[in-house]
């Protein structure tokens, strides 16, 4: 083959390709409804599992910062004078390597007026019923455990006199973290399972596709139309369905995002941290996006494959 | 152009539909095939469109040996072949440009082409205007006519017609034919089915007559007595 024949024929396929991509698509419009009911099963089957992905991989950062979560409350007796508590202080500070923040009741009365709302209602109380409390963050050395730093200075605390409660959010973030690792597994199988839906589901719509357009397949067949041509525009049409399906998806997700993101950010605010939802990326759209209509094709593919093979098998393409 | 040689074909049915049948269209020839229904007309037809294969013998289209072509290879040997069925085969959800394009479209050729070569077609056929027709909105003749464009319109060096008046008057059936005859002309080969024996004698062509799968006669042009048309 020279080149001029080359070029000839990869301009053909190149025509033939575009007006594949075209029928396709006019395919989809002219059904619209159809084409709505799918692209919304499969928007809603692949919201799922991007919704908890994006989910998990947040909570995620938060364990990154561990030392802070490390921070343990005391609450310190009521008895408790200034004098005292700040020599506890001292004393965590100097033998345990932890530094300490105190917060007397009177600026615990300012914060908890500002987070509660309670306002004026608070200035009914004729004393401040607040203790002093300790936020007592251990510093890790090398190689320490923060799980065996939290442990060891609670015991530490339990004994001491002046305290009243000692309060671990360790254990709470322990549990967490195992929660999160199986969110983590949770988001890989739910992948898995929703891609087979998203193959399916196009699988199955194309199947009814093929059967439908058994008459136009004859003709093509007989007017020398090749596999490829046959096959093209239900390839298209499954990486449309995927497409779009991805598409409606991200839009599904963002819009339960928006609904969700300020009682998720004052819930994890109200574990001390400024924290901001962190949504996908504009690659990691690009990706889902092609994701899904990579899957569509696949799915349009293993169909069409199939039932090809039964047209022929039934002789309406010939028998050869 | 056509050549078969001592051709036999059995379905898995077991009914034999061809038996030893050989002959030979020179190209720019124009031969009427006819006989009873059943005779074998569209067995011999489809192994020239290989719809089928020839169980024994040799049937060589073009310089080809069909018998020893692969099956994937067929799309390329139908689209040196316009094919026109009794049936139409029209895509009714689609135009009647649509429908005339789709041998281009498959052969991958450029639009403003595609277009001038379609008007060309409908022209042929006396079709001109109707492009954007539905072919369920034509008449029966019409809808023949839109066949026999797409069949055309890729300029294929055969011609394969297979009853193709079988739902016309006489009087379409006749223009129909004069069609043929003007395409013959041009130098297409053409071979067409038929068991319309008056109009086929009337055209004064080469016949060939098929009987229980047996090639029964070969009549030359020359030979055949009766009035012109």
């Amino acid at each position: 083959m020279n080149r001029d024949s080359f070029r000839r024929r990869s301009r053909a396929w190149g025509r033939r390709q575009s007006y594949s991509f075209f029928s396709s698509l006019g395919t989809l419009l002219s059904h619209r409804l159809g084409t709505l009911m799918t692209v919304l099963v499969l928007g809603i089957a692949m919201a799922l599992p991007i919704g908890l992905y994006v989910t998990v991989s947040n909570l995620r950062t938060l364990d990154l910062q561990r030392e802070q979560w490390g921070t343990i409350t005391v609450f310190l007796n009521s008895e408790a004078a200034e004098a005292q508590v700040q020599e506890l202080a001292k004393l965590i500070n100097l033998d345990h390597q932890a530094s300490v923040e105190a917060i007397s009741p009177g600026q615990g009365m300012e914060q908890f007026r500002e987070a509660s709302g309670f306002g004026q209602t608070l200035d009914l109380f004729e004393d401040n019923p607040l203790p002093w409390v300790l936020l007592v963050t251990p510093r890790l050395s090398d190689g320490e455990d923060l799980g065996e730093a939290v442990a060891r200075l609670d015991a530490w605390l339990q004994e001491r006199a002046e305290v009243d409660l000692v309060q671990i959010d360790f254990k709470w973030l322990q549990r967490l973290a195992g929660l999160l690792e199986l969110g983590q597994a949770l988001v890989s199988v739910l992948s898995v399972m929703f891609s087979l839906a998203v193959v399916v589901v196009v699988a199955n719509t194309i199947r009814l596709d093929v059967a439908s357009r058994a008459e136009e397949i004859e003709v093509l067949s007989l007017v020398g139309a090749g596999n490829g041509f046959i096959r093209q525009p239900f390839l298209y049409s499954g990486f449309w369905y995927g497409l779009l399906g991805a598409m409606l998806a991200l839009v599904l997700f963002n819009l339960g995002l928006y609904y969700l993101q300020q009682p998720l950010e004052r819930l994890l605010d109200s574990y001390g941290n400024q924290f901001e939802v962190v949504n996908i990326g504009g690659s990691g759209l690009v990706l889902i996006v092609f994701a899904g209509g990579f899957l569509g094709f696949l799915g349009a593919w293993v169909s069409v494959q199939r039932y090809l093979r039964q047209l022929r098998k039934s002789g309406m393409l010939g028998r050869l | 152009m056509i050549t078969f040689e001592q051709v036999s074909k059995r379905y898995e049915s077991g009914a034999m539909a061809l038996r030893e049948v050989s002959f030979h269209l020179e190209p720019g020839e124009m031969v009427f095939l006819t006989g009873h229904s059943g005779a074998g007309k569209s067995t011999l037809l489809r192994l020239i469109l290989m719809l089928e294969k020839a169980t024994r013998g040799q049937v060589i289209v073009d310089g080809r040996n069909l018998s020893k072509t692969q099956s994937r290879q067929a799309p390329r040997v139908r689209r040196r072949i316009g094919m026109i069925f009794q049936d139409h085969k029209l895509l009714n959800d689609k135009t009647v440009f649509d429908n005339v394009s789709l041998p281009l479209m498959i052969a991958g050729e450029r639009y403003p082409d595609i277009r001038k070569k379609v008007r060309a077609a409908l022209d042929k056929v006396g079709l001109s205007g109707k492009e954007k027709s539905w072919p369920m909105r034509l008449s029966g003749g019409e809808q023949q006519r839109v066949g026999i464009a797409r069949a055309i319109v890729g300029m294929p060096p055969v011609l394969l017609a297979d009853e193709p008046t079988g739902n016309l008057d006489p009087e379409l059936s006749r223009e129909l034919f004069g069609l043929f005859r003007q395409l013959n002309s041009q130098g297409v080969t053409v071979l067409v089915a038929s068991h319309d024996l008056a109009l086929i004698r009337s055209m004064r062509q080469r016949v060939l007559v098929l009987a229980q799968g047996k090639l029964a006669d070969d009549i030359s042009g020359s030979d055949i007595a009766g009035p012109a048309a």
